[in-house]
């Protein structure tokens, strides 16, 4: 197992999509909290709060949720490129048991989510002081707060990395695959969450934000963060047996 | 033990039928050509003998064990189905990194067998930019690294220029001369002939032949022919029906001879005086054999 999680990684490294999706995680956590934060106190229906107050630098240091939307689709690729690019058929000659090779990719996939989550967090929370110092405001949250916040955006970015392997497995069509997470998360589960407010906190994306300290509305309380971390990781293990018991093991042609 | 058995591999895909009972084995130390028109089933045995596609009958087994079941798969078996199978921005010697990697291979082997193939000046360039040629080196390149007992091929000689069919062809031969095993799929016919020890050849997922060379000569009733350039056709032509051979005018001074040899038409001809400006025998080719049995299925299709 050592060998494939070493052979995964190794993939990840001296291939430059993942690099590059990096970079966009960046840009935009960059990008989503420059907006926000210089808008503190603002009177749009979107505005943070000012940024002399506590709920105000919470969430000038919020992750975007498209941080978690970008590491899934890094999982997708890890597993789907293997089709787009027909490299599938040396992985499985090189290691024949695919449940091994799944499992590899989610690991891979978890640690380069993990590098996408510390980098999104540091970039958030750099921008989110930067504008709160700069402002002339002193820092209301405590060091234990912003490491929480940035531990949650790391450990379900790596999670949903995973959950993006497993959604590349089940479908092996890349654009198909991709165009499910970005429909999922833009479409479906937005709608979920405001005509089912009850579920909101239980679906994926909304449970990865609460672990990274994103608050719902005040009709609704998010899930916990060990609570969130169980529901998550039952989801990769959930698509992961699904894809499994379906199209891992389907022929390579 | 063989080291590759073929025991009753049928393989469908849907309605349609890919591979029907197909029963072969691959001789340890010899070089086999695995033949076939596009769309016989070629690929698809080799897939199912490295445990890509699940057979619907029968089993393939190296070494007596499924491939799946190996314990060491790169350093028993070195397989390249594909020559366009490489993430295209891994340069060449990271893609051999990865390999090595998967099959705990020492990086040191990496060198060689870029060296090996003629790829160490295009070790750091990305494979996306590689020459199909290139990429079967590379190809060839992933199958050594492992310095395997097996090699399994796919049309390696796809892309390769003359000079790099010579280089794959002893390449080859050293590799079963050094008792290692060669199973190898190829529509160049000729190429074939020179490299190969036996033959298999597959018509529409059925077995055509499996055999060796000589024997499948031998066996397709395809006859050495003698061409003979003579002013007296005619003359030398009844001699050698008298004589039991078959004879055919095929211009006014040539006629065409089977079942017969170059020197029995030299002696017959030199009784009756009759002279001889041209004699050349024409030897069965595998092209022509493999014509003559994958033609009534080809006559079928084209009905």
């Amino acid at each position: 197992m050592t060998r494939a999680i070493r052979t995964e990684l190794l993939k990840l490294g001296t291939a430059r999509l993942p690099w590059g999706l990096l970079g966009l995680a960046v840009g935009l956590c960059s990008l989503h909290n420059i907006l926000f934060d210089s808008n503190a106190g603002g009177t749009g229906h979107t505005s943070i709060p000012s940024l002399a107050t506590y709920a105000g630098q919470s969430q000038a240091i919020w992750v975007p949720g498209e941080l978690f939307l970008i590491a899934t689709v890094l999982g997708v690729i890890v597993a789907s490129g293997e089709f787009r690019h027909r490299t599938a058929t040396g992985t499985y000659i090189a290691t024949p048991n695919r449940g091994r090779v799944l499992a590899a990719k989610a690991i891979a996939a978890s640690v380069m989510g993990l590098l996408f989550g510390l980098t999104g967090a540091a970039v958030s929370t750099a921008v989110g002081l930067g504008f709160t110092s700069a402002g002339g405001h002193h820092v209301l949250l405590s060091a234990d707060t912003i490491a929480r916040y940035a531990a949650g955006a790391t450990v379900g970015s790596a999670i949903l990395a995973a959950a993006g392997v497993a959604v590349g497995s089940l479908i092996r069509s890349q654009v198909g695959a991709i165009i499910t997470v970005f429909v999922w998360g833009f479409v479906i589960e937005q709608t979920i969450g405001s005509v089912y407010n009850s579920a909101q906190p239980y679906l994926p994306y909304t449970a990865a934000a609460a672990m990274a300290g994103v608050k719902l509305g005040s009709a609704t309380t998010s899930l916990p963060f060990v609570a969130a971390l169980a529901l998550l990781i039952a989801l990769v293990v959930l698509v992961s047996v699904i894809a499994e018991r379906t199209t891992l093991n389907a022929d390579i042609t | 033990m063989a080291a590759i058995e073929i025991r009753g591999l049928t393989k469908r895909f849907g309605q349609v039928l890919a591979v029907e009972d197909l029963s072969f084995s691959v001789p340890r130390g010899t070089v086999t050509g695995f033949l076939g028109q596009n769309g016989a089933g070629k690929t698809t045995t080799l897939r199912m003998l490295l445990g890509l596609v699940e057979p619907s009958e029968g089993e393939a087994t190296i070494d007596g064990q499924p491939y799946r079941k190996l314990a060491d798969p790169l350093r028993h078996v070195g397989a390249v189905l594909e020559a366009s199978n490489f993430y295209p921005g891994r340069t060449a010697r990271n893609h051999l990194r990865v390999q090595a990697a998967s099959g705990d291979i020492d990086r040191a082997r990496i060198t060689e067998v870029l060296e090996l193939v003629g790829l160490a000046d295009a070790a750091e360039r990305r494979v996306g930019g590689f020459s199909l040629g290139m990429r079967q080196r590379l190809g060839l390149a992933t199958a050594f690294l492992g310095d395997p007992k097996i090699l399994i091929l796919d049309e390696p000689a796809n892309g390769l220029d003359p000079e790099g069919v010579r280089w794959l062809r002893e390449l080859l031969r050293g590799f079963a001369d050094d008792g290692r095993t060669v199973l190898f799929s190829s529509h160049v016919l000729p190429e074939v002939a020179q490299t190969v020890d036996n033959v298999v050849i597959l018509d529409r997922g059925r077995m055509a032949a499996d055999a060796s060379l000589k024997e499948l000569t031998a066996s397709a009733g395809v006859r050495p022919v003698v061409r003979i350039r003579t002013p007296n056709a005619d003359e030398l032509r009844a001699a050698l029906l008298a004589d039991g051979a078959e004879v055919k005018i095929v211009a006014g001074d040539r006629i065409e001879v089977v079942e017969s040899t170059p020197e029995r038409i030299a002696t017959l001809a030199s009784e009756l005086s009759i002279p001889i400006f041209e004699s050349v025998t024409e030897t069965p080719n595998l092209e022509e054999i493999f014509f003559r049995l994958t033609a009534d299925h080809a006559e079928e299709t084209l009905r």
